[in-house]
């Protein structure tokens, strides 16, 4: 057993000097003592600081000599074994490599290592990611930052001031570039021509969208009312408002009254929403406080809003009506003598009349509603009754029969009748409507023939007995003049809100109509705002009943008889059906 | 008496370290959630209409939170490098840092008013997400890692790692003199092959199919009547296939818990430019 010791020196010149020789014995002693089998001449290394002992077959055992450890195979240790004698012990800067030499010995060779000589070469980054293809972070960030930077600013604010100063036209794009990407939601229905012409609306930079903007397009919009009436009527408003409003007037936001206070833009796809009532009831919630006006204060449909006022006629032979609360109980005189109640009885001369005019000319078991009331063609309201189609059917004014025709006097037209009448022979005929028959003998021209029917009188009425108060046009008419009182029947009797039939028809019409009960042509038949309340209440109303804003019946700007420019869901609904 | 007393006193020193997580018994997690819960009660009973958005007061009021936050929030990567004590320590920041962040997913969604497109505005509230979620991730790692990492690593460090395998690589060297030509070839592909030439992948996943240190123990190992010096070699071999097992474990926990910065980072950059954009944008188009 023996080691075999080569001891390599460089020189200044980089040659390498080999010294070998050989130590015999299974003990090899290391350290910087000259007395060890392997002096090593470094500081860093004890007198005496390992040793090496062969073991079984090839097998080392190295151990401290001192309280130092050593360096094996790279790991620091005080005692090691390795089985098949290949081993690197480093001690200060000395490597010494120990591997199985031919037959018993262990060929030991030891040199001064180079400054640094590891594995990987350098130090231990190489666990870290910066040593892999990964982009560092930095360049990342910068890339992003340009990338962002130039995409969503620099393009778009560049075309944008660069642009030509043209009249905003909805049928062309607009100049800005990239500008889509700024946009925070979809435009409404009315405004989706819009969409890639954002500068129409966005006239400066930093500036709020102006009323101006809007009034390009509508300029025909009309006032609500006049400014300074306007301003009047606008109440103070509440802290919480007012810190609002005092920070939108650092930011030159267009204020109090600007269109973008109620409509605002960008909500996404569909019709427009519609303002809320807050907008409404800012003004019309206490507006009586600032202003001399006939209007109740109004500020939800549900807690606070005044009785419905009806355009009446409330004397007799008024053309023109007058604005009355349905809580007064108001009388309206229409010219007509009609009795709803006698009309839609369910028993009665009339029910009995229309059972037997029958199915095949529409009518039911009674009359109906629907018998003489006909809705226009929008459903909105309804068309006036009209005496030959509606009443004509059951009160006939027929007054003639030549061969098979009949004569019927001409509604409407008092001198037209008149004439008529006068000009009709008066040759005694044959009634219209003949007693019964007697069969055989007491026949006419039979043995006991006899005529029990009063005398004939002479066939065609004079007008005059007509227009009397027992004749046939007084029935519904009252006389006045040598002729009666005209029929006046209004289109509408709430002039400033919006009632549409249409969307309330799967309600009866009795539901709010109380007819039935109606003994005179006076009674005004309209539903106060109770009846609407078990339906309709202000804009937070919970479900089942249905949250109304204000908008659902009045127009903030002025409509005259086009119904409100309402928005929304029942917009368009009312699109479909029209 | 005294002696409880001192006794007493021992179990209630504070210990050595607290985690920036449990900093002052979770002040920050309560400040972040009592933050969140007023900006959602907010959110709920804010007058705004006609729906919530960025837009409107209660939108203004959450954006400019959110950006302040934001802005603080990015401002640890330059904080961090200055490590104080006491009340504004580094540990107190990063705590903030964490806590708010997560806060910033109530408050930056509710500025949103659930309105996302495609715009720039989502291109920023989508970053924050992104910053958020691989912030997640980073305290999640930080929190159960490292001490996986110390496991690993036992009594080495990274250094010795290096020089063991080159130790290995050296007794390899001189070990394979012996060897015929085709194993020769095997030894000096497994020596010429970088520990350290791996990929992202490979280190996340610790997958290394093409390891040739492995290919050539394999072909060793397929060999049933090895000579001494083919012994020798196998053995070494062996060994250095252990030790690149442990390298590649720690460069695996390391590049877990770097990876998330590769995206916390830059993603919080382009944040920023995005916000940038968006406020710009915002008032430009008013």
């Amino acid at each position: 057993m023996s080691f075999r010791i080569r001891q390599i020196q460089t020189t200044a010149t980089g040659r390498e000097i080999v010294r070998e020789r050989e130590v015999t014995g299974d003990r090899l002693t290391i350290g910087r003592s000259a007395e060890n089998d392997v002096a090593i001449p470094d500081l860093a290394v004890e007198q005496h600081h390992v040793v090496v002992s062969r073991g079984e077959g090839r097998a080392l055992a190295f151990e401290a000599a001192g309280t130092l450890g050593f360096t094996l195979d790279g790991r620091t240790r005080t005692s090691e074994t390795v089985r098949d004698g290949g081993a690197e012990l480093v001690l200060g800067a000395f490597r010494l490599d120990f591997a199985a030499g031919p037959g018993e010995e262990i060929e030991v060779t030891v040199r001064r290592m180079e400054e640094r000589e590891s594995g990987a070469g350098a130090g231990t980054h190489g666990f870290r990611l910066t040593s892999t293809w990964l982009p560092g972070k930095r360049p990342v960030a910068w890339a992003l930052l340009i990338a962002i930077f130039l995409a969503f600013l620099a393009v778009p604010i560049w075309t944008n001031l660069g642009r030509e100063p043209v009249k905003p036209d909805y049928r062309k794009p607009g100049q800005t570039a990239m500008d889509a990407s700024w946009s925070t939601g979809k435009l409404s229905l009315a405004h989706h021509g819009l969409e890639d012409n954002c500068e129409a609306c966005h006239v400066q930079p930093f500036v709020a969208v102006r009323d101006g903007a809007c009034l390009t397009c509508h300029e025909d919009i009309g006032d609500h009312s006049a400014k300074p009436r306007l301003s009047l009527a606008r109440g103070p408003l509440s802290w919480g408002d007012q810190v609002q409003r005092d920070i939108a007037d650092v930011f030159h936001k267009p204020g109090a009254g600007a269109c973008t206070d109620c409509h605002t833009e960008h909500e996404g796809e569909g019709r427009m929403q519609p303002p809320a009532q807050k907008f409404c009831a800012d003004c019309h919630g206490s507006m009586d406080k600032r202003l001399k006006t006939p209007l109740g204060n109004a500020a939800d449909f549900g807690k606070a809003h005044p009785q419905f006022q009806a355009a009446v006629l409330t004397g007799q032979g008024d053309r023109t009506p007058t604005r009355v609360s349905l809580d007064g109980n108001p009388r309206e005189f229409n010219g007509l003598k009609f009795p709803h109640e006698l009309h839609l009885s369910a028993s009665g001369g009339v029910a009995q009349m229309a059972r037997r005019l029958g199915a095949g000319k529409g009518y039911g078991e009674t009359l109906e509603c629907s018998d003489c009331h006909r809705p226009t063609a929008d459903g909105v309201r309804f068309q006036p009754v009209d005496m030959e189609t509606n009443c004509g059917s059951c009160h006939s004014l027929v007054y003639d029969r030549v061969g098979g025709t009949f004569r019927t006097l001409r509604h409407g037209d008092i001198s037209q009748m008149r004439a008529d009448l006068a000009a009709a022979d008066r040759v005694p005929r044959r009634p219209i409507a003949s007693g019964r028959k007697r069969p055989g003998a007491y026949s006419p021209g039979g043995l006991y023939y006899g005529n029990f029917a009063p005398p004939q009188r002479a066939s065609v009425p004079l007008a005059s007995r007509m227009l009397s108060t027992r004749g046939v046009c007084t029935e519904c008419h009252f006389p006045s003049g040598d002729g009666v009182m005209p029929v006046v029947q209004p289109k509408r009797y709430i002039e400033h809100g919006w009632f549409d039939h249409e969307a309330h028809k799967r309600e009866k019409c009795t539901t709010c109509h109380a007819a039935p009960a109606s003994d005179s042509a006076t009674d005004v038949l309209l539903p106060g705002i109770k009846t609407c309340r078990t339906c309709h209440l202000g804009e937070s109303a919970a479900k089942p009943k249905i949250p109304s804003t204000c908008a659902m019946c009045h127009s903030y700007h002025p409509r005259g008889d086009a119904a409100p420019a309402r928005v929304g869901k029942d917009a368009d609904e009312r699109k479909s059906q029209t | 008496m005294a002696s409880l007393a001192s006794e007493d006193g021992r179990a209630q020193r504070p210990s050595d370290h607290e985690g920036f997580l449990v900093h002052k018994r979770f002040r920050w997690l309560k400040v972040a959630l009592a933050l969140s819960i007023v900006a959602g009660i907010g959110y709920a009973f804010a007058d705004v209409s006609p729906r919530p958005n960025g837009g409107t007061w209660y939108g203004y009021a959450l954006g400019t939170l959110g950006v302040l936050l934001i802005v603080w929030l990015s401002l640890l990567g330059i904080r961090k490098r200055a490590m104080t004590e006491g009340r504004w320590s580094l540990k107190a920041w990063t705590s903030a840092h964490v806590y708010l962040g997560l806060s910033l997913v109530v408050i930056g969604t509710l500025h949103t008013g659930f309105q996302l497109g495609w715009n720039v505005h989502t291109l920023a509230w989508a970053l924050m997400i992104l910053v958020i979620v691989s912030g997640i991730y980073g305290v999640v790692v930080y929190a159960t890692l490292p001490e996986k990492l110390s496991t690993n690593r036992g009594d080495m460090s990274k250094k010795e790692m290096i020089e063991a395998l080159g130790a290995i690589d050296r007794q390899l060297e001189s070990a394979a003199q012996p060897l015929p030509r085709e194993e020769s070839d095997l030894v000096i592909a497994a020596l010429e092959q970088d520990a350290f030439r791996a990929g992202v992948l490979a280190r996340l996943t610790g997958r290394y199919p093409g390891c040739r240190t492995e290919r050539a123990r394999a072909a060793f190992a397929a060999d049933r009547d090895r000579d001494e010096h083919e012994e020798r070699v196998f053995g070494l071999l062996q060994r250095r296939c252990a030790q690149l097992g442990q390298i590649r474990r720690q460069m695996r926990l390391r590049a877990l818990l770097d990876i998330w910065l590769y995206v916390h980072v830059p993603a919080t950059v382009a944040l920023l430019g995005a916000l940038t954009a968006h406020v710009i944008s915002v008032f430009y188009y008013w």
